[in-house]
């Protein structure tokens, strides 16, 4: 189990990483696709209030998807 | 589907920019911009809630390649809270109402323009946007954000350095 201190400045190291790499660098490697089960089966989805997005991702979305 | 690219990313602000789309980028993804390292999957956008910005952002989708329904339309004039669109180039969500924010107009003032092209939330909105959310995976990412925004005040960053 790290510490506290010990996380953030292991944090610290990569952003100090992330500051040698251009903006373009950093897109390309922080921009990922992986399928999201239902989530990326529909061509859109709006809701009339955030509230109602979230009611919806919890009875629908796995919930390991963290949403 | 394509993933986001810093090409994207230029493309959606020059094709924004030409309709006078009035937006923020937002989230996790508008971390990015300020160098945060970590991965996501789309492009989070925070537009200005009004007809005329609806209708603009509706020409300016159209024109970067998104499908839209004629009810997507609808609900982009009418700036539905949330709009999620997987109908173009990369998946984009439009947050409308984002969590932890109280205007746009209050956004904007204190947003920052990241390499000259790409118009930001602050790093303080995010975080305020995330918290509020609540969500699994905002209380996972919140504390290396929190230190992220603390690492760039240290060293009187406002964000990490475009083009080293």
């Amino acid at each position: 189990m790290k510490s506290e201190f010990n996380q953030i400045k292991e944090w610290e190291r990569e952003f100090d990483a992330a500051a040698k790499r251009s903006l373009r660098e950093r897109m390309r490697f922080s921009f990922i696709y992986t399928y999201k089960p239902v989530l990326d089966d529909a061509p859109h989805r709006s809701f009339d209030t955030m509230e109602e997005y979230r009611e919806w991702c919890k009875k629908n979305l796995p919930e390991y998807l963290g949403y | 589907m394509n993933k986001f690219s810093y090409e994207q990313g230029e493309l959606l602000a020059e094709t924004f920019k030409r309709w006078n789309v009035e937006y923020l980028f937002i989230g996790k993804s508008g971390a990015i911009f300020y160098g945060f390292p970590e991965t996501t999957q789309d492009a989070d956008i925070f537009p200005a809630k009004s007809p005329e910005n609806g209708r603009k952002l509706v020409s300016a989708l159209r024109e970067l390649g998104y499908q839209l329904a004629p009810e997507t339309e609808r609900d982009l004039i009418a700036g539905k809270d949330f709009v999620q669109l997987q109908s173009g180039p990369f998946d984009l969500d439009l947050v409308f109402a984002p969590d932890g924010i109280e205007t746009f107009a209050e956004a904007q003032s204190r947003s920052l323009l990241i390499d000259g092209k790409f118009p930001v939330a602050s790093l303080d909105d995010i975080i305020a946007s995330k918290r509020a959310a609540n969500r699994q995976k905002d209380r996972e990412s919140l504390p290396r954000l929190e230190a992220f925004r603390d690492y760039l005040r240290s060293r009187n960053l406002a964000f990490l350095p475009t083009n080293p």
